[in-house]
């Protein structure tokens, strides 16, 4: 009887000394921070990663995330300078700096991103505002970026939230639907512009090359015109020069002789000839009372 | 059993343990000696639980109470076991893929070009719009990095995840900060591998600012286009060129055939001219020669020779001929009315009938 009630007491012990036992660590993760509260109410905080002890049941501890958190932020439309709208999909990188302040100040991680996203908004439409949609789309879009980052920083310090914005990005920045129109009915026409050029500049240069080559041909043939009035030229004057050696052995015989041949030549066929019966061809046709 | 899986990597090599086997009905309870042994096998058992695999392409990094140890390297290694130690194993040869614009499993056969729009849909220079498809490969550098110093919103266990959010987000505006500087013709021509390349570098620089302890290894536009309410004017613009290039072409078909043609009748020209030359002065030769030789015959008897020419010339003048026979005075009356109305050639009398010598002008 006394060994089984001493057994339940030392049981009940010993179930009570494992509860402290458990109750007294706690493991802080690699990637983890911790704050130890009483009943609440901030103590110290641990950012140590591995094993640490605390005052059982009094102490509680509240790990937060070490690393850098991501925040991707509801696409907003923005209003640029030129008075366009731009449907800016942006997010960010934060990370939790000081878990006390962020414990005093906001306790959640929901609670941050609520406002988180009222800094960045802000800032955007700040930056944007000031700058026309050209400027931002092509410009220096990581200015833009690296002064929303640096700004939002700024006033999340000035919080006392005990986090830090590192970097604002944005993810998209496009137009909106109803507007896409217009660029499209831009880009249509610019590409006539240039698809009508192509054709032009195509016409312009089969034109030279054509002009170019009637050009050639012109003076291809004006150059064998003159070459061939040299060597005709040439050959003219050689004949010329045999001709007049041999004939002027005796000109009046040539004389005689290519009369003769022009007769033949010329007097072919079909003439009525007239002829006088004085002629000396038809001298011994009535020559009767002529000498013989 | 239930809280030591909690850190367990899912799939870990531990052998299985099995509690309910360990009964051991024979032995009489609360026996000291049986305690103990009981203890001790119990113990040797969660000690074996230690003993884990790492395989080739992965790392092991090693946790005590949640604090990093060490990196372990492939093979058999052993570490105290959970809730002590802990072990996660990341993939680090592994070559990870973000898509933007599509997704593979949506591309099979007939992509729907309207997918992931707001995605593949951005702005260029001079407010253009521009549709890209684009990959990124990575994988993983430094695994503590990789596990400690980042956080996906989707993800916050502690396993291999990719960090596939955080290199999506960035990938996208990395893609378009680069893609907004350059025109849209560059883009869609030269400067594709030059805007990749800077995509890459961009998305490194960002990551490694987290600390990611991702290298990127490749960006790729899979596909860059003009949107789908466009296309048929930037296809237009190709025609345009192709148009360009075929008049030229046909203006150069033009030149290479004229000119050879040109070449052709140029010969021509030069070879008549020399054929002519041949002919003229053969045939002066050949005049001049025969002349000679009449010559010397014709002074060995002048007078007959003479004689005998003309005769036969008239005699061949007129064996064609009609012939009129009129006296001197009648020849002189009629000759103005004979020459009108005949076109062909008159002999005139006293032409005809010209007396040897300064016989008739040609």
């Amino acid at each position: 009887m006394m060994s089984e009630v001493k057994n339940l007491v030392f049981g009940i012990l010993l179930v009570v000394a494992l509860f402290l036992a458990g109750s007294s660590f706690y493991v802080v993760q690699e990637f983890e921070q911790a704050v130890v509260l009483r009943f609440g109410k901030f103590v110290t905080a641990v950012s140590e990663p591995g094993l640490h002890t605390k005052i059982p049941i009094i102490l509680q501890v509240t790990k937060y995330d070490k690393r850098l958190l991501d925040y991707d932020i509801t696409p907003t439309e923005i209003v640029t300078k030129d008075k366009r709208t731009l449907v800016v999909d942006s997010f960010s990188k934060w990370k939790i700096t000081d878990p006390e302040l962020f414990y005093k100040r906001v306790r959640t991680e929901i609670k941050a991103r609520g406002r988180i996203k009222d800094i960045i908004y802000s800032e955007l439409w700040q930056e944007f505002g000031s700058h026309t949609l050209e400027e931002i789309v092509s410009v220096n879009r990581q200015v833009f970026m690296e002064n929303v980052t640096m700004r939002a920083n700024q006033k999340a310090e000035q919080m006392e939230m005990g986090i830090a914005i590192i970097d604002v990005r944005i993810k998209r920045a496009d137009l909106p639907e109803e507007n896409k129109n217009s660029v499209f009915r831009r880009m249509r026409e610019e590409r006539k512009r240039i698809a009508s050029q192509f054709r032009a500049e195509g016409e312009e240069e089969a034109n030279k090359i054509r002009a170019n080559a009637d050009k050639e041909k012109t003076v291809m043939l004006a150059e064998a015109y003159k070459k061939e009035q040299i060597i005709r030229g040439e050959a003219d004057s050689v004949a010329i020069k045999i001709y007049a050696d041999a004939f002027k052995k005796d000109p009046e015989f040539y004389e005689f002789q290519r009369s003769l041949e022009a007769y033949r030549k010329a007097l072919t066929s079909n003439n009525a000839v007239i002829l006088s019966d004085r002629s000396e061809f038809m001298k011994y046709f009535n020559a009767s009372d002529e000498k013989k | 059993m239930g809280w030591e899986d909690k850190w367990r990597p899912p799939g870990g090599q531990q052998p299985p343990i099995n509690i309910p086997d360990i009964k051991l009905p024979d032995l009489p309870p609360l026996n000291k000696s049986t305690i103990i042994s009981a203890l001790m096998i119990a113990f040797g058992i969660w000690v074996l639980t230690g003993i884990y695999k790492v395989e080739l392409n992965e790392r092991g990094i090693v946790l005590l109470f949640g604090k990093y140890m060490k990196v372990s390297e492939p093979g058999l290694n052993w570490f105290v076991p959970s809730p002590i130690g802990d072990v996660i194993k990341v993939r680090v040869e592994e070559i990870k893929r973000v898509e933007i614009g599509f997704r593979s499993s949506t591309r099979e056969r007939q992509p729907n070009p309207n997918a992931f729009l707001e995605e593949s849909l951005m702005l260029t220079k001079s407010v253009n719009i521009v549709d890209i498809d684009m990959v990124v490969q990575y994988q993983v550098s430094d695994p503590i990095n990789y596990l400690f110093k980042v956080a996906d919103d989707d993800s916050r266990e502690l396993y291999d995840r990719g960090l596939e959010g955080t290199v999506r987000s960035v990938a996208e505006s990395a893609l378009r900060e680069s893609v907004g500087r350059t025109e849209i013709d560059m883009l869609l021509t030269t400067d594709k591998g030059r805007v990749q390349e800077e995509v890459r570098q961009l998305i490194q620089k960002i990551l490694d600012k987290y600390e990611s302890g991702i290298h990127v290894g490749l960006v790729q536009f899979q596909d860059i286009h003009p949107p789908q309410e466009v296309r048929e004017a930037f296809k237009d613009v190709n025609n345009a060129e192709e148009d360009k290039n075929r008049l030229i072409r046909e203006a150069e078909g033009y030149l290479n055939s004229i000119i050879p043609v040109t070449r052709g009748k140029v010969e021509q020209i030069l070879k008549e001219a020399e054929a002519y030359r041949e002919q003229k002065e053969k045939r002066a030769e050949g005049d001049a020669s025969r002349f000679t030789q009449q010559l010397e015959e014709y002074r060995k008897g002048k007078d007959v020779t003479r004689k005998r020419l003309y005769l036969e010339t008239v005699e061949a003048v007129l064996e064609n001929s009609k012939k009129i026979l009129v006296d001197k005075q009648t020849a002189e009356k009629m000759m103005p009315i004979l020459s009108f109305g005949q076109d062909q050639a008159l002999m005139p009398p006293g032409s005809a009938g010209a007396p040897t010598g300064a016989g008739g002008v040609k």
